[in-house]
């Protein structure tokens, strides 16, 4: 499973990797064994450093060419003392081909090759537990009938074709063995781009040394599912993630969604693809920055909407962060973060998940939404190991168990949410025009008041009035709205002291940068009256216990404590204003 | 591009597919004065080439050459052959 995109998967780079890899810190070491009828070196170099990716170290063991069939018949060998835990089989298209011009009848040519192929995991399973990995054949470029080909059993091509299919049906019923789906690689690159016959000529190699990163890819990828290691819950934006535009400007019937639109049959197409992988065991979740109700009214009310309400294990939209969203998420599926994977349109989304949850899976979206599904099956994300009859109600088991599991959300403040809140502050002197809202914050508040010593709007216009005091209020408004006037304090000029006679703010915008602003406001005044220091008091009651500790926090030092009333000073000299994300304006 | 130009880019190539800064390709050079210059490598040299000179040896040049000198008339040859330079 390739996490970001396919670009590292270059031969040059990979070998280099490989030979720069020296020790490294793993967690577990692998033994490899590679057999079969091709080159084997490059390919385990880049196997080493594929693997290294995941902190695993892999032991490789490398057969005789061509060999396979005398290793394993040998209990003695040296293969079978390695005592490897994977063992990959590869299988040419051109040792093959040679097979099959050599076989005297062509119509049991298949047969007879998988016969062996059998014969070869049967020997292995008497001497070993290891998991064996078999490869399939490239199908081969040229036809001796033209399409014809398709019509006449003993044909190369059918035979080849004859060939992975009796394959195929031999290790869905054998013990232990994995398909390494060549032919599916080489026809995704396409054969003609796929075969470099000059490279089989003079190094055997299994295909163009361009793509053995690709085969390497694929055998991490099954030994990693051995691991346990896979995709189990997919977290999916909604705006131009599942459907085009945005369904709180746009509305309902405003999305591109389902037929009619070029773009919205391929949003469906991606939703077909998510519910198939829903059906198959992956758990479907959303994380969306919108109002729930918003979010919700597609799946309730679109017609052409694929995925359902239910078909979805956790919901959660809101205008929170979405890293704190996908904690939450694991928090209630109970699933390691190495085994989500998040898709969302937006890089900026992609890049904080990355940054912020390093193992979640963050592979980069297409601009075009046709290119979705091509895209993120180049990345093989959806590798498993065995599939059962109970996969198929996994995701709604999840579900269920998520429904039962509390909606309490805890969010931890980041920086990189409150700046993308894009938040407005003033800081300003009592006036006529506020004083209204100021009385009316002055009475109301009870949890962050430092003082509550709610004095009367004709108080408020003393003060406002008197040059000894600075009373000071703070508005904030942020991308979402303007949230008025949330905060204020009353400073006094005592000679060499500032002291903050009252302090109060609206619980609606705490911990965003707004104290910060008020405190360095404070001490901003405080500063040009000369003063050296500031004081703070805390009075307790029995609703502002929330602030008890509030002074500390910010580097004030404790004077005197009377019966759990607090005084506490902050030295001027040395302060330095606190770091907020808010624009003052 | 001329000879000369042909065997500085061929340099480079080398410093890479070797890992070794101090490679300096001479005309007499062979196979046996670079510490990593074996078949695997070689197929890597190969497969370097052709990708930065945008060529493709046929089977029979990938071992024709004994010296760097050969090779380098063998890689111009080549771009002449295929168009890349006249």
């Amino acid at each position: 499973m390739l996490t970001h995109d396919a670009k590292h998967l270059e031969y040059a780079g990979l070998l280099r990797e490989a030979k720069n890899l020296g020790d490294f810190k793993h967690d577990k070491t692998i033994k490899l064994a590679l057999l079969g009828d091709v080159a084997t070196q490059h390919l385990a170099m880049m196997i080493r450093a594929l693997l290294a990716k995941h902190k695993i170290r892999a032991e490789i063991y490398e057969g005789d060419y061509g060999a396979a069939e005398l290793e394993v018949l040998n209990t003695g060998s040296e293969f079978f003392k390695f005592g490897p835990d994977i063992i990959v089989i590869l299988q040419s298209t051109h040792a093959n081909r040679d097979r099959y011009y050599a076989s005297p009848r062509s119509e049991t040519f298949a047969e007879e090759s998988v016969l062996r192929v059998e014969a070869v995991w049967e020997a292995i399973h008497q001497n070993s537990k290891a998991l064996i990995i078999q490869g399939n054949v490239a199908l081969p470029y040229e036809r001796l009938f033209g399409q014809y080909d398709q019509h006449v059993p003993g044909s190369l091509s059918s035979c080849m074709m004859d060939f992975n299919q009796r394959l195929s049906s031999a290790a869905r019923v054998a013990k232990n063995v994995r398909i390494l789906d060549s032919e599916y690689l080489a026809s995704y690159v396409g054969r003609k781009e796929w075969f470099d016959e000059k490279m089989w000529a003079v190094a055997k190699t299994l295909c163009a040394p361009k793509y053995l990163p690709l085969v390497a890819q694929s055998i991490v990828d099954i030994t990693l599912s051995q691991e346990g290691r896979g995709v189990k819950c997919l977290i999916l934006d909604l705006d131009n993630t599942l459907w085009g535009g945005v369904i709180g400007d746009d509305g309902v019937e405003g999305i591109v969604l389902g037929h009619g639109h070029p773009e919205g049959e391929a949003f469906q197409m991606f939703q077909r693809f998510l519910r198939a992988l829903k059906n198959r065991g992956i758990v479907l979740t959303v994380c969306s920055k919108n109002d729930q109700e918003t979010a919700l009214k597609p799946f309730r009310e679109h017609p052409e909407m694929v995925l359902k309400e239910e078909d979805i294990a956790v919901f959660v939209a809101n205008w929170e962060n979405k890293v704190d969203n996908i904690r939450y998420i694991r928090e209630v599926l109970n699933l390691g973060f190495d085994s989500m994977l998040f898709l969302d349109d937006s890089s900026f989304e992609r890049n904080l998940v990355r940054e912020r949850l390093p193992g979640v899976i963050v592979p980069e979206l297409p601009e075009d939404p046709v290119d979705f599904i091509k895209f993120l099956s180049e990345l093989n994300l959806f590798e498993t190991a065995s599939f059962s009859e109970e996969d198929t109600h996994r995701a709604d088991m999840y579900r269920e168990e998520a429904a039962r599991t509390s909606l309490q959300q805890e969010f931890s403040s980041i920086d990189e949410y409150l700046v993308s809140l894009k938040m407005h502050a003033r800081a300003a002197r009592f006036d006529e025009f506020h004083l209204p809202r100021i009385t009316q914050l002055m009475l109301r508040s009870n949890q962050f008041n430092l003082t509550t010593r709610r004095y009367s709007q004709e108080a408020c216009a003393e003060f406002m009035r008197d040059q000894m005091y600075h009373p000071f209020y703070a508005t904030l408004s942020d991308k979402f709205g303007d949230y008025g006037l949330i905060g204020l304090a009353i400073l006094e000029h005592k000679g060499e002291r500032a002291v903050i006679d009252e302090w109060l703010m609206s619980c609606r915008v705490l911990s965003r940068g707004v104290e910060e602003l008020m405190l360095n406001h404070a001490v901003a005044t405080a500063r040009a009256w000369g003063c050296a220091e500031l004081i703070g008091e805390y009075i307790p009651t029995p609703k502002n216990a929330m602030v008890k500790e509030f002074y500390p926090k910010f580097g004030f030092e404790l004077v005197s404590d009377t019966a759990g009333t607090t005084i506490w000073k902050l030295p001027l000299r040395d302060y330095q204003p606190a770091g907020v994300f808010i624009k003052i304006v | 591009m001329d000879r000369e130009a042909i065997k500085e880019k061929l340099q480079t190539i080398f410093r890479v597919v070797f890992d070794d800064n101090t490679i300096e390709l001479s005309d007499a050079m062979t196979a046996e004065d670079v510490e990593e210059w074996d078949s695997l490598n070689h197929i890597n040299l190969i497969v370097a080439v052709e990708k930065e000179f945008g060529i493709r040896f046929t089977t029979r040049e990938v071992y024709a050459a004994n010296t760097v000198g050969e090779f380098v008339d063998m890689l111009e040859a080549c771009l002449r052959r295929q168009g890349k330079i006249t």
